[in-house]
């Protein structure tokens, strides 16, 4: 009896596991997979490259929630429109921000340590190895319109997004919201010249 | 037949169990994938991962740190910048031209390993006898078979990491806060906590003790930051590149790193997992079948 009452318990537990909705961590590693892939073919240029990683990268990042919480308190302040004009501004920021920076780790390999879930919100721990270095890259994610999406990056224990919100805070305080869009402009533009 | 009855209820019992559970815990499951879990997952650490995300919208103020001194602050970051781009960055590249990576590799190990006694001694002052213990086998390890430091094979045979403490942590770790911000010319960004513990360190570094005069303790310590610099990968053209005002960026992130240092003894217990060989054979704790 014992062992019809085990075996249907493991019947029931695997069934269980059969529903999971697609893992935190299989959304992050087809993330970084995609990326890594783009910027390793060789028969493309660097702006066809570009243009690729920053399709990939809206469709797995969460822009508008990172938005809204690099505002923080301001977000609520500002109108619809100043809104919409600092979520424009921001995912040129960040996509830029984004494809400076992984082209320098192409050569590294990503290895995924654990992820964690807890109702809708999941970390999901890696690290991008390199022949000296080890960086911890944690991805924070949010579950929404049915599928994971990443609001936050933590590397090295530095939250990007509360980075942002530190220093984006303080260029609000001292030269209002429109100078903060401005500055981002002019980010934008001088990030375009350089690329 | 009432054995039945009660099996049957106990199964759907355990059924409607489980699938409620699922709901939240299934998909924590990493199956099968090659992930090495290092510790179970608790659930302050995850609260306190979302802390700051997750409750509304941003009620924490903007200023992580203090900074009476800005103005000061940000003429020596213009100091450090200009430094940095008109003389470190041409020095570095001529310094990476000249000797290969593994050769440079191989200089910051044997810095790292002569201030062993600087995170040694730190680990101890915040008892933290497993990260003494770590220091006092990584420097062990790798002065005889690392050839005097010049290899790391207790990290990248056995597995066994660095136990990153300075005196900054330490005061950290009693509770004492930063006081302010402070960039250091040469040095970078710190604060009022973080040179006083420079400074403490620089008393149970060996280098102090080898009777070298100024001049030459100098150049030698300029040879360690160079070799880091020519390792690093530009990290800091990216901010400059990246962020509306680099000063505010670093600030930040300086704030938020020590800040995880500090904490760093509370929650993380990684220390240890050796990718390499079988790390159970050369991990020393696991001799004795001490549980990490």
């Amino acid at each position: 009896m014992k062992k019809i009452l085990l075996s249907l318990i493991l019947i029931v537990a695997m069934a269980v596991s059969s529903f999971a909705l697609p893992a935190p961590q299989t959304q992050v590693e087809a993330m970084v997979n995609s990326v890594l892939s783009v910027l390793q073919r060789t028969d493309l240029t660097a702006d066809e490259k570009k243009v690729q990683v920053s399709g990939l990268v809206q469709e797995y990042l969460n822009m508008e929630s990172m938005a809204r919480r690099t505002l923080g308190s301001y977000w609520e302040d500002a109108t619809e429109e100043q809104r919409q004009q600092f979520s424009d501004l921001f995912v040129q920021v960040l996509e830029g921000t984004y494809l400076n920076r992984i082209g320098d780790y192409s050569d590294g390999s990503v290895k995924f340590l654990k992820q964690r879930v807890k109702g809708n919100k999941a970390i999901v721990d890696t690290q991008i190895l390199t022949d000296d270095l080890e960086i911890p890259v944690q991805y924070k994610m949010i579950y929404v319109d049915g599928r994971w999406q990443v609001f936050d990056l933590v590397i090295e224990s530095v939250s990007l997004i509360k980075n942002y919100r530190s220093s984006y805070g303080e260029i609000i305080r001292r030269k209002g919201y429109d100078g903060l869009l401005q500055l981002m402009e002019e980010k934008v533009k001088a990030m375009r010249a350089t690329s | 037949m009432t054995r039945f009855i009660l099996i049957i209820s106990i199964v759907s019992f355990l059924l409607i169990g489980s699938i409620s559970c699922a709901a939240d815990q299934s998909l924590s499951d990493t199956d099968s994938m090659t992930s090495t879990s290092l510790d179970d997952f608790s659930d302050d650490d995850f609260d306190d991962a979302f802390d700051d995300n997750f409750s509304g919208s941003g009620n924490t103020s903007h200023e992580l740190i203090a900074d009476p001194l800005e103005i000061v602050n940000r003429g020596t970051f213009w100091f450090n910048d200009k430094l940095y781009f008109y003389v470190l960055k041409p020095v570095v590249k001529g310094y990476r031209w000249v000797a290969p990576r593994p050769v440079r590799i191989s200089i910051k190990n044997v810095f790292s390993n002569l201030v062993t006694p600087v995170r040694a001694v730190n680990s101890l002052l915040q008892m933290n006898v497993r990260g003494f213990g770590t220091e006092v086998y990584r420097f062990v390890i790798n002065t005889t078979f690392g050839i005097g430091g010049l290899f790391d094979p207790a990290k990248s045979i056995a597995g066994v990491d660095k136990s990153i403490e300075d005196f900054g942590q330490t005061l950290g770790f009693y509770g004492l806060g930063h006081g302010f911000y402070l960039v250091l010319p040469f040095v970078g960004p710190s604060s009022l906590r973080d040179m006083i513990g420079t400074i403490a360190d620089s008393y149970v570094d060996p280098l102090r003790y080898t009777g070298m005069r100024t001049y030459g303790l100098l150049i030698v310590r300029s040879v360690d930051s160079t070799t880091r610099l020519s390792l690093a990968r530009d990290i800091y053209d990216g901010i400059v590149k990246d962020s509306l005002d680099p000063y505010l960026f670093i600030r930040a992130a300086y704030v938020q790193r020590r800040l995880a240092q500090v904490g760093e003894n509370v929650y993380s217990r990684n220390i240890f997992h050796g990718p390499l060989f079988d790390a159970d054979m050369l991990n020393p704790f696991e001799w004795f079948g001490l549980e990490l």
